[in-house]
């Protein structure tokens, strides 16, 4: 049955969480962030550990962020967040402390709280920073929290507007998980057969829904990894496209690779965009046994489903969209995808 | 060129000694002529030692030929990625190249992913190219044998040998030889999917974490080996450990020649010798032991920021 079905969605058959025989619908929009996040390890960072010592903890668990609590709250901290939770630090954070110890890329006047004053005051003087003044430095993940009993549906409108993820946080305070856009998308995949609703959109290719044609932003392959990391920041972008000779699409550099600067001292931010991306490519390949295709892309005729999946066979949070010469026309990322399944409960 | 200056070529190579740029512009011309006519399931006849990945580490290359016999005393198929990674992909590669052009019928060369023009700028072949004849012609001849090679091995119509796995959009041999391949490696398709596939304990297909290829369970590679009449899938493309790796009830081996991959996986490497009665034999082997390791000074090696 399940072959039948991907066969029609025009996907080979799928094998991936193979329950007996049974395709029981189930309602998507109501299954609970709690269920989705049942089983995790949640690792929160200390606010008074150095920014350092913040990123060794990610790059040790394998993660992209973590919530941000303060050991001691003060007054200065805000009600706003639930108990003492101050922030998510993540890879977008680090980029902009590192450009703004390296290259003194300061944010501007308007959107500097008190938190990044002082940052910048103790970086600049040398100092260790505590990462609780970093934790929202990026201005692009803010700590938030759903309970665990919040529906997907609600969810997915926060996911929409690129929150990339949500603590689930019972209301005694305590963090049951973390749920990321990418864990939404990897349980709506493997179980779509028991979501009817969903099959005419994700059926439509991304051309029919509107996606992967939108310019990005790209570096050049001999550009260094600093002036790229720039270009991040300064565009709130997590991914760059790099582009080789006649204009191709050589690979992409993306906020979590910025892991691989920090477990090397920093040399590799003077290297070249190419560099970078093969230095990280061939340890990849030894440390994994097996090496990955130097860009993961779709076409614009490809199907939101057979996109989903490549999403999560990958583990990428976007795709680039070529056209038949190979050439980058656009992006699809986890935020895209989401929103057009939010928008087409919008639609029913 | 004539019989003598290949043999002269040969026991240069041998010595790990690269030719001149226009001996390879011929050597490679040779070799195209020669590529061109075989299939793209190359039908090979049993005896025959099947060899796998070995990505330019050319002193295991030569701890391979002393474990299997020297070519043209042994017949020898090698299952793709020449190239990359190690210190000697061009010694390697043209090696190999040299050998097939005086020998034809005694070693068969297929792709891997690996013989393709934008992977091999990303892993290294492209810049050890640009250091050792100080510019991209070389390189540019190779990639052009790379076009040619064939994609898959056949031995004795009982062993389909290719570099990945298998593709949902091939399901017969016969379906393989129709794909025009002389082509730089498609980012998809049956003949990507040949060249990136891997076996996985799932049924039927998935989408690869590579971001190129498919994964197949058992019962692809039953129905295949079934609608095919043969016996064995042999492939490479995974480091094992162990050198070799049979699967699903032995109907697919992964066969890996390059031990201590990238001189710090600790691997051991294997061969798998065929007899004329398709029996097998698998041979393990591991790194050379005192190898002068020039290579390694004058190399900028990108992975020392890792180590």
């Amino acid at each position: 049955m399940t072959d039948k079905l991907n066969i029609q969605l025009g996907y080979p058959p799928m094998s991936e969480h193979r329950e007996g025989l049974t395709t029981e619908s189930h309602d998507w929009t109501m299954i609970q962030a709690g269920t989705l996040v049942k089983g995790q390890e949640v690792i929160t960072i200390d606010g008074m550990l150095p920014v350092e010592e913040a990123c060794e903890i990610l790059i040790k668990h394998n993660i992209s962020s973590a919530p941000v609590y303060d050991p001691a709250p003060s007054e200065t901290t805000t009600i706003d967040h639930p108990k003492s939770y101050i922030g998510m630090f993540d890879y977008a954070d680090l980029i902009s402390y590192l450009l703004i110890v390296l290259r003194k890329e300061v944010p501007p006047e308007d959107e500097t709280t008190l938190e990044i004053k002082e940052l910048v005051k103790r970086a600049l003087n040398g100092e260790q920073v505590p990462v609780k003044l970093a934790s929202d430095l990026s201005r692009k993940n803010p700590f938030c929290s759903v309970l665990p009993e919040a529906t997907l549906v609600s969810i997915l409108d926060e996911f929409a507007c690129a929150t990339h993820r949500v603590a689930v946080m019972q209301s005694n305070g305590n963090i049951m998980g973390i749920l990321s856009q990418s864990r939404v998308i990897d349980h709506l995949y493997k179980n779509i057969r028991h979501f009817p609703d969903l099959h005419p959109l994700v059926n439509k290719s991304l051309r029919q829904l509107g996606l992967g044609e939108a310019p990005v932003v790209s570096v050049d392959a001999d550009a260094i990894v600093l002036d790229a990391l720039s270009l991040m920041n300064k565009h709130g972008v997590s991914s760059l496209a790099v582009i080789g000779p006649n204009n191709s699409l050589v690979g992409n550099v993306s906020m979590t690779d910025v892991k691989h600067i920090v477990k090397t001292q920093q040399k590799l931010l003077w290297a070249t965009c190419f560099q970078f991306l093969s230095a990280i490519r061939i340890n990849q390949g030894v440390v994994d046994g097996q090496d990955r295709h130097p860009v993961f892309e779709v076409k614009l005729d490809t199907s939101l489903l057979m996109t989903m999946g490549k999403l999560v066979a990958t583990k990428a949070h976007r795709l680039w969209v070529t056209d038949e010469a190979e050439a980058v026309i656009g992006l699809v990322s986890l935020t895209d995808i989401l929103r057009a399944i939010s928008q087409s409960t919008v639609n029913q | 060129m004539g019989s003598s200056d290949l043999d002269r070529q040969i026991e240069q190579l041998r010595q790990c000694e690269i030719i001149t740029e226009n001996e390879v512009k011929i050597l490679c011309q040779k070799a195209r002529e020669i590529l061109a006519e075989e299939s793209n399931v190359q039908k090979i006849d049993a005896p025959v030692t099947i060899c796998g990945d070995i990505h330019g580490q050319f002193y295991d290359l030569k701890e391979l030929f002393k474990v299997g016999g020297e070519c043209p005393d042994t017949n020898y198929l090698f299952m793709g990625d020449f190239v990359d990674r190690g210190f000697y992909s061009v010694e390697t590669f043209l090696l190999l190249l040299a050998l097939k052009v005086r020998y034809p019928d005694r070693i068969t060369l297929i792709r891997g992913n690996h013989e393709s023009r934008q992977i091999t700028q990303v892993y290294g072949f492209y810049d050890e190219c640009l250091r050792k004849y100080g510019s991209v012609n070389v390189w540019r001849y190779c990639c052009e044998v790379f076009d040619h090679l064939a994609l898959s091995a056949i031995i004795d119509n009982k062993i389909f040998c290719v570099h990945g796995g298998l593709s949902p959009s091939v399901n017969t041999i016969d379906q393989i030889r129709t794909i025009d391949r002389k082509v730089e490696v498609p980012h998809d398709g049956a003949m990507c999917d040949l060249l990136w596939s891997d076996p996985d304990d799932i049924e039927g297909w998935g989408l690869s974490p590579r971001g190129a290829g498919y994964l197949f369970g058992g019962d692809v590679v039953q129905s295949f080996l079934h609608n095919n009449d043969l016996n064995l899938i042999a492939r490479a493309h995974q480091l094992v450990m162990e050198g070799y790796k049979l699967l699903f009830n032995d109907t697919i081996v992964t066969v890996w020649s390059a031990p201590n991959y990238c001189y710090r996986c600790g691997n051991v490497a294997a061969i798998l010798e065929l007899n004329d009665k398709l029996e097998s034999n698998y041979k393990i082997f591991e790194a050379a032991v005192g190898v002068d390791s020039r290579g390694a000074g004058v190399r900028k090696r990108a992975p020392d920021y890792f180590l």
